[in-house]
């Protein structure tokens, strides 16, 4: 089962791309590529780079996007997080659009008791308001963290001798997120913020910092 | 292009294969990431009081005047205070208990928990050990376990004969506030910060799955030690297993009724033995001074080279054991 999720997600992601993109120039004919570095809060005080490219145009525009981010702090390689996937603008009406989002993601965290390694998956769904020169959207996601490995430091097993280190299932977590996201462009920049909510998966509980925000600049070229 | 595609499948698919055949592990199953409790392995010394299985010992002569250890949290355990058995060969009998929800006692569903059942349990925990009424009763509360030591004695003033408190965050909910407040505060940028927020998105737990819950605040202790914690802690504090839902539990009702836990102190007129740590940043003198003022009688003590658990490690128990012993002696009868 595990397996079949897992090459589903890396599927989908191979398929798919995502930044904050104003959709109302990402569709035109034009420039393909896109760089992206972004920073802001989202479990930490992080910093992001990434990139797009996009592979269609006209009614169904596709942008390809992998990007890597990491938390502040003075261990710069022990946390991370690497997405690969795409976004597809699915509709488009009297300049409201309706795009798509399908990430596949891997990401690692440390502290002193242990060492975790994620396959995930992040969906989301966009609805916005798009001009040329700005766009304001809404956002909704779910974070999927699919299978967890699990290895622990001498620090914890002083704590506990018998933890078992190993693959987890099932699925080791999950948190929505919903929110708001803006944006102006000229000529090739961008300049995108977007900020929300996370939410655990049972609706009932949220991270220990329940919010998300982050700042983004674009260059198409 | 199409030998290149097949190569990468044939990869992923090699890799996708060695994650299938490693025997996969269930998170939420007791003793894979945290230990198993009282209820769940029989081989726990433990006793039976108030409708709960709690994880308890005891040390010393049976009939000798009672030192009841109450830990922190909530939601912490007595591993870290297992200091105090140097009592039990000073002529005490010395009681350890993991409070409900916590350590390796019995996990009960969030919604039970109430802060009049938190002191039922210590009156029941008093009551299984005491061997006779003339037997006196002392409490040794470190943190939150200071709080509920209050607690109980400002709900029987009249069933303890003395009492140490370490560092209780506050005797009324704006002062326990103010506490945690300035105990968590911690620069953004730092990496104590993000370890104690990147974890949110690689596990999360429903209310009634301790065993993910305590796991995960299992990996926020690890936090304890940092040197940019406030708290001036030298290391991390040993422990069994963190009670991540009673401790929520609590904060929530501490958050809606905000207790007063001072008005009936003023019938305590033994002296109390308040201690702080010289190394903790969000406490000090002042907040010392602010929160032990709730008792009508009471003694100042700062142990020096230690942080919040200054009952843990060696320095701070070696400055610390004997003013604690001098204070029980001079009441003891």
């Amino acid at each position: 089962m595990k397996t079949v999720l897992i090459f589903s997600m890396l599927l989908s992601a191979s398929l798919a791309g995502a930044q904050t993109v104003n959709w109302a120039r990402q569709a035109e004919t034009g420039p393909k590529h896109l760089l992206h570095l972004n920073t802001g809060l989202n479990y930490g005080l992080t910093f992001g780079a990434g990139y797009g490219y996009q592979v269609s145009t006209g009614m169904l525009p596709i942008l390809l996007q992998a990007d890597y981010s990491f938390p502040s702090g003075e261990k710069v390689l022990d946390d991370f997080k690497t997405r690969i996937g795409g976004q597809i603008r699915l509709y488009e009406i009297n300049n409201f659009h309706f795009s798509a989002e399908v990430l596949g993601v891997f990401r690692r965290y440390e502290n002193d008791f242990a060492r975790l390694l994620n396959f995930g998956a992040d969906m989301s769904a966009v609805v916005g308001y798009y001009r040329p020169t700005w766009f304001v959207a809404g956002e909704f996601g779910f974070d999927k963290a699919i299978v967890t490995n699990f290895k622990h430091t001498q620090a914890y097993r002083e704590i506990y001798p018998q933890v078992k280190d190993g693959w987890y299932e099932p699925a080791t977590g999950g948190n929505f997120h919903y929110g708001l996201q803006t944006g102006v462009s000229f000529r090739q920049y961008g300049i995108t913020l977007k900020a929300g909510r996370l939410i655990t998966q049972d609706f009932s509980t949220t991270p220990l910092f329940p919010f998300y925000a982050q700042l983004g600049v674009n260059r198409r070229f | 292009m199409k030998a290149k595609f097949t190569g990468a499948a044939l990869t992923l698919l090699l890799a996708l294969g060695f994650i299938q055949c490693t025997k996969d592990r269930i998170i939420n199953e007791p003793g894979n990431l945290v230990p198993k409790t009282v209820d769940q392995d029989p081989s726990l010394p433990s006793i039976a009081i108030n409708g709960a299985q709690l994880h308890a010992e005891a040390f010393g002569p049976a009939d000798s005047a009672l030192i009841v250890v109450v830990h922190g949290g909530p939601g912490s355990d007595y591993r870290h205070l297992l200091n105090c058995q140097a009592f039990a060969g000073r002529g005490y009998r010395v009681v350890f208990y993991d409070q409900r929800g916590s350590g390796l006692s019995e996990r009960f569903p969030k919604d039970s928990y109430t802060l009049q059942t938190m002191i039922d349990d210590l009156k029941a925990v008093i009551q299984h050990y005491r061997t006779s009424p003339a037997q006196q009763v002392f409490l040794l509360g470190h943190s939150w376990g200071a709080i509920l030591a209050t607690s109980y004695i400002n709900t029987y003033p009249d069933a303890v004969d003395g009492a140490v408190l370490a560092e209780p965050g506050g005797l009324v909910w704006d002062d326990i506030a103010d506490y945690v407040k300035r105990s968590r505060s911690i620069v953004m940028t730092k990496e104590l910060f993000n370890d104690m927020l990147y974890s949110d998105q690689f596990i999360t737990g429903k209310e009634d799955q301790h065993a993910i819950l305590d796991y995960k605040y299992a990996l926020l202790s690890a936090a304890d030690g940092n040197p940019d914690n406030p708290i001036g802690d030298e290391g991390p504090v040993p422990f069994w297993r963190s009670g991540a839902v009673v401790n929520q539990a609590l904060f929530e009702l501490g958050n809606d009724i905000e207790p007063d836990w001072t008005t009936n102190l003023d019938q305590f007129t033994t002296k109390v033995l308040f201690i702080y740590s010289e190394n903790n940043e969000a406490y000090g003198l002042a907040h010392a001074q602010k929160v032990s003022s709730a008792y009508p009688n009471v003694e100042l003590f700062e142990t020096l080279d230690a942080g919040h658990d200054m009952l843990s490690f060696p320095t701070g128990w070696n400055n610390t054991f004997p003013k604690m012993l001098q204070y029980f002696n001079n009441l003891k009868h």
